[in-house]
């Protein structure tokens, strides 16, 4: 990362040019789409999860789960089964043309744009901030919803004023998660059409072959994130989460009349459709059409190939992020600490900048050894470490914090070395944690799509570059296979998640 | 030669906030049990750490057996110490049954017999197989205790031993431990906040005060001779009265803000009179309340000066409203 932001202030010769002509572009796009899709996000989450956390109607349990599945669903295959969404538009456009002026068109044109792309992306991505204001919602402002029922608030009110501004960081903090997801898309922006940072770089490095120039852009995108970042640091300041000890009580939920009931249904409804159902029962229907022809040898070595890497940089990372976790610990310094912050702010970086960056890395190393780093495996899976070591790290530090401090001290008193203590205490404790971990690390390579394209060997594809190489060969419906392979490897974690959060909340 | 001593000993958690650990000093001598008293905030735990090697002090030393644990230069880690801490919550492994906890330490093997022998003395043989949340409370209690022991240690250190135990429980776990400590003569450093518990164990006693070593002696000087109102008031209720109002010479302390000097007077050591009593000085008053605190029966009387706090004797009868004259009795 630090790589690519010095790349901000050297010289570029293609720079000035698109300086003046595409960066502009870019950036309009992307904070196009960074508001919509927030914004819907946050309007989609919040309300899905006021509704079954606090109101009480049919269906309300099995909504609970099932407002979690398009999550499963990465950006570019939600956008692969909405592909002919745009085309739907194309006879308007004509009569646009026809009865008013080219200029008219381009503007409608660019118009349509941002608003498919914006619904398809909020509706899988509004599962982050569903899933922290759901969890809010029931565990941590139950007593104070309580207090303001006593206190002569009715639902609207307690919403407004009390369960929201409760819930304001962890919202935001799922709302940060949402904003650095459409900022890392590649594969649905590309799919529409989008002019957006991601595409940029894409469209700098493989046609134009500049990587200086993808290296510009990566830059200016990193320092959106990090603006971004802040903007996040600074809106939950002062806030910190309450932890109520006492939430075991559930709270009496709202009986809903058979009017608001029937809306509330329509509401959790919509974007279950539109993320989950929709999406899945067109790419199944596809791929029945398909798979005797998609099914071939081929398709079976890509799976493999999938797996491999998938497993390879699941358990690199995990061990990785243990150490981590563990040293930091047990050093207890400064140095390590920072180490782990920003070796964890990966995950806030996009696919290509990443992949940008590694490049760049290894074409250092290939110079300075006689090793070939390029487009290598080793490469690719030292890329997804860097990546996803957040998601490995996350479960496996905070259980560590939770879990094991004590013990890890009772350990040194007892006078044991640190290494049997890892071991023999922290391993088997963490083995919950360790396992979520890698499991997410795996799916979240499954998914990965940029960063692969990138830095992935000459002629080594994967379930997700296959579904995007058929996608952008107009062969739609031939890429539901590798779509739907990686839907129902993604649903394994989302499931898996959604039981963690109820389990912790008996 | 003393077998643990601190000097200057200071930790401060941020540099702006007063320090957890003010300078504190003073030894612990072998076969010593000796007991950290104070409130919250006092700074007691963080000093039981500090001698674990669990936090680091700011300045000062920690010498053990002649070795120095900690100094400006030098650091040992807890790994190293020859001394074994015993959590307040007991830290037992849960992955673990009672027996491999137990045996988990450094050189907790060398000596099966030792083990097999505190866990008599403890009486957890039947528990080896078991896993810490298949026992009691006071169970853990002592199977962490002996996790602690086996390892030999030359010093013991335990964080708030009894707080979580019933008080029921309490009692006769206190008078294992006493019992526990002389058999293996063991030297003890523990920490509690209850006044009872350190009373009963302790042969030497250390008050801290916000970080501050307030006064340092065995049980009953502290309780007979307090050299504050801090140490006065650990021991409960106690009224400080102006030395000049009692004639005889007795043990008195800095008053507050330094007015003058005061006599702590506990609740039993006044004595119900005769109005008309002579000899020494009489506070006459009228009773404000009477709280039943069985076995007593606790009574404020106010003198239009002071507000003095007594036990009433079972065959005394006395209502609010009441005129009552009483004198210090500081044999009683």
């Amino acid at each position: 990362m630090a790589e690519v932001l010095w790349h901000l202030t050297s010289p570029a010769e293609n720079w000035e040019h698109m300086r003046d002509t595409v960066l502009g572009r870019y950036l309009k796009g992307s904070i196009i789409l960074v508001l919509g899709t927030g914004t819907l996000s946050l309007l989609i989450g919040v309300s899905t999860a006021w509704l079954v956390a606090c109101c009480e109607f049919p269906g309300r349990k099995i909504f609970e789960w099932l407002l979690i599945l398009p999550l499963a669903i990465p950006t570019y295959i939600a956008a692969y089964a909405y592909f002919d969404l745009l085309d739907r538009l194309t006879p308007l456009l004509i009569w646009v043309r026809t009865n008013f002026s080219q200029d008219a068109m381009t503007w409608l044109n660019d118009m349509m744009l941002y608003p498919v792309t914006i619904v398809v992306l909020a509706a899988v991505l509004y599962p982050y901030v569903y899933l922290v204001a759901r969890a809010t919602f029931t565990q941590q402002s139950n007593q104070c919803m309580e207090a303001a029922h006593t206190l002569g608030h009715g639902p609207y009110s307690t919403f407004w004023r009390v369960a929201l501004p409760m819930a304001r960081p962890a919202i935001i903090g799922g709302v940060a998660l949402v904003i650095m997801e459409t900022l890392s898309d590649y594969g649905a922006v590309e799919h529409f059409n989008v002019p957006t940072f991601t595409t940029g770089i894409f469209r700098t490095w493989l046609s134009m072959g500049d990587l200086q120039g993808a290296l510009r852009l990566a830059a200016c995108l990193m320092a959106l994130i990090l603006l971004f970042l802040m903007l996040e640091k600074w809106l939950r300041f002062g806030a910190k989460f309450h932890k109520n000890s006492q939430a075991d009580r559930p709270f009496q939920r709202y009986k809903l009349g058979q009017t608001k009931a029937g809306l509330a249904i329509l509401c959790c409804m919509i974007p279950l459709v539109i993320g989950f159902l929709l999406p899945l029962s067109r790419l199944t229907y596809w791929a029945s059409l398909t798979a005797g022809k998609t099914l071939d040898s081929t398709f079976w070595s890509l799976t493999l190939n999938s797996i491999t890497v998938a497993t390879i940089s699941g358990l690199a990372t995990v061990v990785i992020a243990l150490f981590l976790a563990y040293s930091a610990r047990y050093f207890d310094s400064q140095t390590v600490g920072a180490t782990n912050r920003l070796a964890i702010l990966g995950y806030a970086v996009p696919g290509a900048v990443i992949a940008i960056g590694i490049l760049l890395v290894a074409e250092q190393l290939n110079s300075a050894t006689n090793l070939i780093l390029t487009n290598s495996l080793t490469a690719l899976v030292l890329a997804y470490i860097v990546r996803f070591l957040a998601v490995a790290w996350q479960p496996i530090d905070s259980g560590m914090e939770r879990n094991c401090t004590q013990l890890n001290n009772a350990a040194q008193s007892l006078g044991v070395t640190s290494l049997r203590s890892l071991f023999e205490l922290n391993i088997p404790m963490l083995r919950n944690a360790l396992v979520a971990g890698s499991l997410f690390v795996f799916v979240d390579t499954m998914k990965e799509l940029p960063l692969t394209l990138i830095l992935r060997p000459a002629n080594f594809e994967t379930l997700s570059t296959r579904t995007f190489d058929l996608a952008k060969q107009a062969q739609i419906p031939e890429s539901s296979v590798p779509a739907l392979c990686i839907i129902l490897v993604s649903l394994v974690p989302v499931i898996w998640l959604n039981q963690q959060i109820r389990h912790s909340k008996q | 030669m003393n077998l643990l001593a601190l000097q200057t000993v200071t930790k401060r958690y941020t540099a702006t906030d007063s320090p957890a650990v003010d300078k504190v000093s003073f030894d612990c001598e072998k076969g010593e049990i000796v007991a950290l008293i104070g409130g919250s905030g006092s700074g007691k735990t963080t000093l039981l750490r500090i001698i674990a090697g669990l936090a680091i002090p700011d300045t000062g030393k920690v010498i053990l057996e002649g070795n120095t644990l900690n100094s400006p230069t030098k650091f040992i880690p807890p790994e190293k110490r020859n001394c074994s801490l015993v959590f307040q919550d007991y830290a037992l492994f849960p992955n673990k049954t009672v027996l491999q906890n137990i045996t988990f330490g450094k050189g907790a093997t060398d000596n099966p017999d030792r083990i097999i022998e505190l866990m008599e003395m403890a009486d957890i043989v039947g528990l080896g197989q078991r896993h810490p949340h298949e026992i009691s409370g006071g169970q853990q209690q002592r199977v962490a205790l002996v996790r602690a022991l086996a390892t030999s240690p030359a010093l013991l250190l335990l964080d708030e031993p009894l707080s979580h135990l019933d008080p029921e429980l309490r009692e006769s776990v206190r008078n294992q431990l006493i019992m526990l400590f002389h058999e293996t003569r063991t030297t003890a450093l523990f920490v509690s906040h209850d006044i009872e518990d350190a009373m009963s164990m302790a042969d030497r006693m250390v008050v801290l005060r916000e970080g501050q070593t307030e006064q340092t002696g065995n049980p009953d000087e502290l309780y007979r001779r307090p050299a504050s109102r801090y140490v006065a008031r650990l021991f409960g209720k106690t009224d400080f009265i102006p030395a000049e109002l009692l004639q005889e010479t007795v043990h008195s302390i800095p008053g507050k803000n330094d007015l003058g000097q005061v006599v702590p007077v506990r609740p039993y050591q006044w004595r119900i009179v005769d109005k008309d009593f002579t000899g020494i000085p009489v506070f006459h008053g009228t009773v404000k309340s009477v709280t039943n605190r069985a076995p007593h029966r606790e009574l404020l009387l106010d003198t239009g000066q002071l507000q003095l706090t007594m036990y009433l004797p079972g065959n005394h009868v006395a209502k609010c409203g009441d005129t009552l004259s009483v004198i210090f009795d500081s044999e009683n």
